[in-house]
């Protein structure tokens, strides 16, 4: 039975290669072309090789801007992520007793995000604005005697909606980790002796470790590849990389926009490479 | 016999046994899961209340009055967006996409099971395709578009964009759902004598389905929501996401609020249809391995 | 002649893994048509490999092998009319007892009700009718193993391959199931070929044992023959009956040889008729742990004519029930046990450490290639 199936395998592969190439790799290709070409001003493409798309792109101050902007972001969102997505699991996979009440209790996490996640950004506007619940019940009780104005269209909210979105993320490959660890492991480092904090670094962490790594790919592209959660919370205040990007196209400067995107995605296949390095990712999804 | 006393710092630290009941961690925990789920469904829940409001209600609290009226409002404005049309285009694409998804991440999931030439750059594709940011994929596909002279439209080239994200998720996860598939099944079915294809109908496919359905939930979810790389390729006429994009830009009524409600009853509907599914079949077919 | 359709020949086999491997080595063998037949020896010695390649679930990297006198290499199992039953059973988790059953029938395109009878009528052979309906989850492992039993049976093979079906099972139940094999072999009258690792388990079932180790057959015969006339060292030590002693001989002259080894000298060796022994050689010699006696140093039933002695030192003593094992300091690592039968032995009980005599007739012991 072994024999016949090295046909096979590549014949199973196929579907997905049928999509992979014109929907990724030759889009990719297309946008690296246009990087190095000009705009004509009217939104159509000259045929003649230029470096001065990338030559703008790194002598720009703004690009900097943009990119400290954006990891700052990035940053932020992952750190908060990471650490309510990480007890969130230990919770769900540690103490919950029935696999099916944990199951229950997971899907319960994904309901929210049946909703648009556009109208889940309008959402915060009761909730964070000047006239909005939390504002309210500051002034009621008497923290504060004017709305807080920072909590929405501003930095603040821009992280708040990112981890509000992206946690998900982190809990479900940290979970998937988690339940995996053979609970008799634990059991043996109690029988030695170990408390609580020598189990969560010797056991715990150490087995969870291509979980997170799995969820801070997620996260760290998704945060660096986003453009409207940044415009619509931050009111404008703040823009993204991919944010300028949408705005060139928006005036049709593709090829400037292309330079732009392929220097993006160079920096984000770096950090995940760098992470993937650092983790067997093909043993943690049993490849 | 004499032992070697333990330690006073460890055995100070050592978890001792407990009769009954949960460790002081547990309800420290529980506080923040429960923190997590309010949070997480706190903005949803204040959109759902303001949506009931009636005509002079507005984008915050407090709540005026009680009706239907911008659920109304919703689906009779033209100025309010082409919703039904949009939604209706967005429920047909997410199908399309999702059952694509699911055939193709099968397939794909059954070839990784063995090593074969160029696994590993078909791997490092999916996981490009997963990480490149939506917008720049997005831009790619339009312009390729473009040069070849094809319109873009939401049933031919959103459903390849989408499909670039829904594709690596629908693998990751058969990914998880083969590792529980043991391969002597196969084997056994091959040696009573089933054909390839009888082994496939009559024994992968009916374990799996479980699994099957958990990438039609993803395949579906991500593409009913999928914004970025739609954006650009999805032609003219709009996908939910897309219309709601452009009404927020110039919409400013509770009548998006009515929109988001009715969205998450309509997805919270079919996720329970899929549960219920996944549910049966569990039940009919118990797919747990048999104690060894 | 003819041969029978379940007369299994196995000429030249070879397989090699990655190319350097040999998990099956040139193995010759020929089992007869309705024989049970064990593949015994360690993990990795090949047998599950040779199994499977009888099954057509590998295929030889070189060699053939014979089903019935035709060359069944490269044809799919259903072809070869075999059946395997796995060792984890393999039971489809999602259909029923009867279901599972009936699957053979099902994919040769059977009507369901034909099915139905067929399987019902195979679940009363093997005494499952109550659990028809049921999931394999909620069977017991030896009512598993009864199912992957009649799964594989139903289909008429006229080989029956079993890998390690009793290792799953606690030692109840595995004596318990080794005589419902024997039982359904005897019923459908078709060969056998059964894997174990398990010594006892192999010469209670096997009319043809065959010792394996690493990719080699060592020795194949009546479960007696192996078990009382090892042909060398190895297959005397995997048994597990027998106490080997290896040394030089020191003299030899017309009825005896004489060796010394480790636990001492002055060993008399019978001599083997084909088996050439001058002084200087290095030989093995095999002694069936039961048929040395013990005696004190102080019994003055000593050595009768006839009786080869070794004297040692008593080091563990383990209670077996109807035997008494106990085990002596030969002077080298070699294990040196002797079985004495517990009456004998509690009328007159040794101790740690106790200076004993372990004596046995001199031509009870055999000479090892």
């Amino acid at each position: 039975m072994a024999a016949r199936d090295g046909v096979f395998g590549w014949l199973y592969i196929s579907p997905l290669m049928l999509v992979l190439l014109p929907f990724f790799v030759a889009p990719l290709l297309v946008i690296i072309a246009a990087s190095f070409l000009q705009s004509d001003g009217f939104g159509g493409i000259i045929v003649s090789p230029t470096l001065q798309n990338y030559i703008d792109i790194f002598t720009s101050g703004l690009t900097f801007n943009l990119y400290v902007e954006t990891i700052k972001f990035t940053v932020l969102t992952w750190l908060f992520s990471l650490i309510i997505g990480f007890w969130v699991a230990y919770f769900l996979v540690f103490h919950v007793r029935s696999p099916l009440l944990a199951i229950g209790l997971f899907l319960l996490c994904t309901v929210p995000f049946w909703t648009s996640n556009i109208i889940r950004m309008i959402s915060w506007i009761p909730l964070l604005g000047k006239e909005g619940l939390i504002n309210m019940a500051l002034i009621k009780i008497g923290i504060v005697h004017e709305p807080l104005e920072f909590l929405l269209f501003s930095g603040f909210a821009v992280v708040v909606a990112y981890v509000h979105q992206l946690t998900i993320f982190m809990i479900v490959p940290i979970f998937n980790s988690m339940g995996r660890i053979d609970k008799r492991v634990v059991e043996a480092a109690l029988d030695a002796g170990a408390s609580r904090f020598d189990i969560m670094r010797y056991i715990i962490l150490p087995l969870s470790k291509n979980g997170i790594a799995l969820g801070t790919i997620f996260v760290v592209s998704i945060v660096m590849g986003d453009f409207f959660v940044i415009k619509v919370m931050s009111g404008g205040g703040s823009a993204s990389v991919v944010g300028a990007l949408y705005e060139d196209v928006g005036v049709l400067q593709y090829p400037s926009a292309a330079a732009s995107a392929v220097v993006l995605t160079i920096m984000v296949t770096l950090v995940v490479t760098a992470i993937l390095r650092s983790v067997d990712v093909r043993k943690e999804i049993a490849l | 016999m004499s032992v070697a006393p333990v330690s006073k710092a460890v055995a100070a630290h050592a978890i001792a046994p407990r009769a009954s009941g949960r460790p002081w961690t547990f309800y420290v925990l529980l506080t923040v899961f429960m923190l997590y789920v309010l949070a997480l469904y706190g903005p949803m829940i204040c959109i759902y209340i303001l949506s009931f409001q009636d005509v002079r209600g507005g984008l915050v609290f407090p709540m005026k009055g009680f009706s239907l009226h911008w659920f109304v409002d919703l689906f009779t404005q033209v100025r309010t967006g082409d919703v039904k049309g949009s939604f209706d285009r967005s429920v047909k694409l997410a199908v399309i996409v999702t059952i694509i998804t699911v055939v193709v991440s099968f397939l794909a999931g059954l070839a990784f099971r063995r090593r074969f030439r160029g696994d590993g750059v078909v791997f490092y594709l999916m996981i490009g395709s997963l990480v490149a940011p939506g917008l720049v994929l997005s831009i790619g596909i339009g312009l390729l578009l473009n040069f070849v002279g094809i319109q873009a439209s939401w049933y031919t080239s959103a459903v390849g964009a989408q499909l670039s994200w829904t594709l690596p998720f629908g693998v990751l996860v058969m990914f998880a759902v083969m590792s529980r598939f043991d391969r002597a099944w196969e084997e056994a079915a091959y040696d009573l004598g089933a054909s390839r294809w009888q082994t496939m109908r009559l024994v992968i496919i009916p374990i799996l389905a479980p699994g099957l359905v958990a990438v039609a939930l993803f395949g579906f979810t991500l593409s009913y929501d999928e914004f970025a790389r739609t954006l650009q390729t999805a032609g003219s006429l709009n996908t939910l996401p897309l219309e709601i994009w452009s009404m927020t830009l110039n919409v400013t009524s509770p009548s998006l609020y009515a929109l988001g409600t009715v969205t998450t009853i309509i997805s919270f509907i079919i996720i329970v249809v899929c549960l219920g599914t996944i549910g049966q079949l569990q039940k009919r077919r118990a797919s747990r391995v048999p104690a060894l | 002649m003819e041969l029978g359709p379940g007369h299994i020949e196995l000429a030249g086999l070879v397989k090699t893994f990655d190319g350097f491997i040999n998990a099956v080595d040139g193995v010759n063998l020929k089992i007869p048509n309705g024989a049970y037949c064990c593949l015994l020896g360690p993990s990795g010695c090949g047998k599950t490999t040779i199994l499977r390649m009888i099954a057509g679930h590998d295929d030889p990297t070189a060699g053939e092998i014979l089903i019935g006198g035709e060359n069944v290499v490269g044809l799919p199992p259903v072809a070869r009319r075999t059946a395997m039953m796995f060792q984890s059973y393999a039971l489809f988790p999602h259909l029923s007892v009867r279901d599972n059953i009936a699957f053979a029938l099902q994919v040769r395109g059977i009507s369901k009700a034909a099915r139905r009878k067929t399987a019902d009528a195979m679940m009363e052979k093997v005494r499952l009718t109550e659990f028809a309906d049921r999931l394999p989850a909620q069977l017991s492992g030896g009512q598993q193993q009864r199912v992957a039993l009649a799964r594989a049976a139903i289909t008429e093979p006229r080989v029956l391959l079993l890998d390690e079906p009793l290792s799953a099972l606690d030692e109840f139940l595995r004596i318990q199931m080794r005589q419902e094999l024997r039982h359904m072999q005897r019923e459908l009258g078709i060969t056998f070929v059964h894997v174990t690792h398990t010594q006892l388990e192999a010469i209670a079932l096997a009319d043809l044992v065959v010792v394996m180790e690493k990719g080699k057959i060592r020795q194949a015969g009546a479960a007696r023959d192996v078990y009382d006339s090892p042909k060398d060292r190895y297959v005397a030590e995997f048994l597990g009956g027998q106490n080997v002693l290896s040394g030089r001989i020191q003299s030899v002259n017309g009825q005896h040889a004489v060796m010394a080894a480790p636990a001492g000298s002055g060993i008399q060796v019978p001599l083997t008729p084909g088996i050439h022994l001058s002084t200087g050689d290095s030989i093995a010699v095999a002694v069936r742990r039961d048929d040395i006696d013990l005696i004190r140093p102080d019994d003055q039933k000593m050595a009768a004519g006839g009786t080869a002695s070794v004297a040692s030192r008593v080091t563990a003593i383990e209670y077996q029930g109807y035997f008494v094992k106990v085990m002596l300091d030969a002077g080298s690592n070699a294990d040196f046990v002797v079985y004495v039968s517990e009456r004998k032995f509690f009328s007159n009980p040794f101790g740690i450490g106790d200076v004993v005599l372990a004596t046995w007739p001199v031509e009870v012991a055999r000479v090892l290639r």
